[in-house]
């Protein structure tokens, strides 16, 4: 049944160091994690694909590609995994993981950029670091209903948008020029003034752990 | 001195095998008696109580060796991952996000921001869902001494060893051999006995419900659960449907200890065909061929004039389609809602210290799950009986359901879904995606 269910933070301490999640979060994150692959080692795209919860969210296939995609595992690699391990999971998890509050103010600065990595990680689907015309629309259009009507819509929002993105960050641009893309510096100037610490965590339920023994 | 020593063998052995069907014989007459004559030895008390007593040590045992071992040992959570914050809607939230954005625009329009949200939701849905938590065993927060769950406990010292192992041949040496054998005594019984009283020509039904009820008293005896019957004032009346939130097979036996209900069920072949031929000789059940089923209206139709006769023992059906882990009540399907007689709803809650009743058909299949029961410390359950319900006017059968739904988790103290139990097997239809994204796109368009 693959390895021993529980205790699994204790055994690991390198998992609770490269996470930053507490020995308590990740046994039940593992828990979890064998819920949904089965009690197998690994989980694929049909298992997260299978959460009915997540049907209702418009931008699902986003979010498991994010689970799947190398990038968001602290590599500079490129490219996606076909089935992930425990380990991965977490790596992608501790994106969401909440503030502390003993953060110095650079933790809560690197911890602003990884979350906005990961977002910049969604948009950009072909990995080349930049976000382009097309692969903004995908993802407003997946937001949007599917109607006709939204389409068109849709590609209106995403001209708007990158106009305003272009003209915010590059201003001497020539009318022949092309804008390539957002690039990651550019996506941070544009989400400077949200406050995401907050917004883009999960938050955990305060279990009652019974510490024993001398602490 | 060989003489001497094989005629000591045979001795021990004769004295051994003298003991062991003295023993046994005991046993079997103390459960068999009562369980025909319908009379209570209050043998199952003592049980319950000593067992109890027993898992309480271990919990202890388990927290001492913890201490001594200075580690730290943490209470399974039962109650999910994440913590369960005010629902808003989609409209709420977004405002919340955007306000942090010191947004200068004055009209809504699409920001980059607004993604986050989705995310957020998406992450937790893969943390902490309710419906993939109702398809999985219940967490216990102490060890009731099973073998399935010892792996959760692996320090727990030698003296639990020592306990564990000696529950372990308790349960497979004596437990599990004499309720296979009252078992099948039973069914033997049953099936023969309600053959002869189908032969007679008057007073079949009455006396066919004396039978059914032995059987299934010889059933709960040979599971060893122990079911208390609360409200008994509001037990299901001739001619009425009794709805049941499902767990396990076994719900059957456990609700027809007390009454005579008529059971709806598909013909199966084999040993359970055998008993349905049997059953349906002296009691009237609706049992339908498998190209039945799926005519509704055919399926309908026969529930609705069994339902008619005020004589005839009331309908047990479970609306929600299939087993939940009994932690909360899924979704109950409009079909016997619509018929329109009375419904009595009944809410059985198990004790899971004394062993999982939840059957997992993706797991297991029956005889394993039988085999599980019957190899766990006993059965124990509560069944209450909720006051009859009615259609109202103006309300339709899905209303209905979901009154009937939320009066029986509130009884039971079972969580309220909302979600269809036939998740478990399909999965969830697009229109649900499509209605959040037509929030989402409410909210560009009108003022926010």
């Amino acid at each position: 049944m693959g390895a021993a269910p529980t205790r699994i933070g204790q055994q690991d301490p390198e998992l609770v160091e490269r996470t930053g999640f507490s020995p308590e979060q990740i046994n039940n994150l593992h828990k979890r994690f064998l819920q949904l692959s089965g009690n197998k080692d690994t989980i694929s795209r049909e298992n997260l694909n299978d959460i009915p919860a997540l049907a209702y969210n418009p931008i699902k296939s986003q979010i498991i590609e994010a689970f799947f995609d190398k990038r968001n595992q602290h590599d500079s690699e490129v490219g996606s995994l076909e089935e992930i391990t425990f380990q991965q999971f977490l790596m992608v998890m501790s994106h969401f993981r909440p503030p502390t509050l003993e953060m110095t103010a650079e933790e809560k600065e690197a911890m602003r950029k990884e979350k906005l990595r990961f977002l910049f990680n969604m948009h950009d689907t072909d990995g080349d670091g930049k976000i382009t015309l097309e692969e903004y629309r995908k993802v407003v259009e997946e937001l949007l209903s599917s109607g006709s009507i939204e389409q068109e819509s849709a590609k209106e929002i995403t001209d708007a948008a990158m106009l305003e993105v272009a003209s915010t960050n590059v201003p001497h641009m020539g009318p022949e020029d092309f804008y390539e893309g957002i690039t990651f510096e550019h996506f941070e100037q544009i989400l400077k003034g949200l406050e995401m610490e907050s917004r883009m965590h999960i938050r955990f339920l305060d279990t009652a752990t019974v510490h024993c023994g001398k602490s | 001195m060989l003489q001497f020593a094989q005629s000591a063998c045979n001795l021990l052995c004769r004295c051994l095998g003298i003991t062991f069907v003295v023993w046994f014989t005991i046993l079997f007459v103390i459960i068999t008696v009562p369980a025909v004559l319908e009379v209570s030895l209050g043998i199952h008390r003592f049980y319950i109580r000593t067992l109890c007593r027993v898992f309480e040590w271990a919990t202890l045992q388990i927290e001492l060796s913890a201490k001594q071992k200075n580690r730290q040992f943490s209470k399974p959570h039962t109650k999910g991952i994440l913590s369960k914050s005010k629902p808003l809607s989609v409209q709420e939230n977004m405002q919340e996000l955007r306000s942090s954005a010191h947004s200068r625009r004055s009209e809504p329009q699409f920001d980059m921001g607004d993604v986050i949200y989705f995310c957020r939701k998406g992450v937790e849905s893969i943390i902490d869902d309710e419906v993939t938590k109702s398809f999985s065993a219940q967490e216990l927060e102490s060890w009731n001494l099973l073998t399935r769950s010892i792996r959760r406990f692996p320090h727990r010292g030698l003296r639990l060893t020592l306990l564990w192992g000696l529950g372990v041949l308790i349960r497979y040496g004596i437990l599990l051999p004499l309720r296979v054998i009252l078992a099948v005594t039973g069914i033997f019984l049953f099936v023969i006995l309600s053959t002869s009283v189908g032969f007679l020509p008057n007073s079949k039904f009455f006396l066919g419900e004396k039978v059914h009820l032995m059987g299934y008293r010889f059933c709960v005896k040979s599971l060893t659960a122990f079911i208390t019957y609360h409200n008994s004032e509001n037990r299901p009346k001739n001619g009425s449907i009794c709805v049941a939130n499902h767990t396990t097979p076994l719900d059957v036996i456990i609700l027809a200890n007390d009454r005579c209900y008529s059971l709806v069920g598909q013909v199966h072949r084999g040993l359970l065909g055998l008993i349905q031929r049997a059953m349906v000789k002296s009691s009237p059940h609706i049992w339908f061929e498998r190209a039945e089923v799926k005519d509704r209206h055919l399926v309908a139709k026969r529930l609705c004039d069994h339902a008619a006769d005020k004589t005839k023992q009331p309908i047990l059906i479970f609306p929600e389609g299939t087993c939940v882990n009994n932690t909360s009540v899924m979704m109950f399907k409009k079909g016997s809602f619509e018929i329109g007689c009375t419904i009595f709803p009944v809410a059985i809650k198990y004790d899971f210290r004394f062993g999982d009743a939840y059957w997992n058909s993706s797991k297991f299949g029956l005889v394993h799950h039988l085999l599980r029961i019957m190899s766990s410390w006993a059965l124990v359950c509560s069944v209450w009986y909720l006051p009859p319900m009615n259609r109202e006017e103006g309300e339709d059968a899905v209303q209905f359901a979901k009154r009937v739904k939320a009066a029986l988790a509130a009884q039971a103290g079972l969580a309220d879904l909302t979600w269809d139990g036939g998740l478990k097997r399909t999965k969830v239809k697009d229109a649900f995606k499509e209605e959040q994204q037509r929030l989402y796109s409410e909210i560009l368009w009108f003022k926010v």
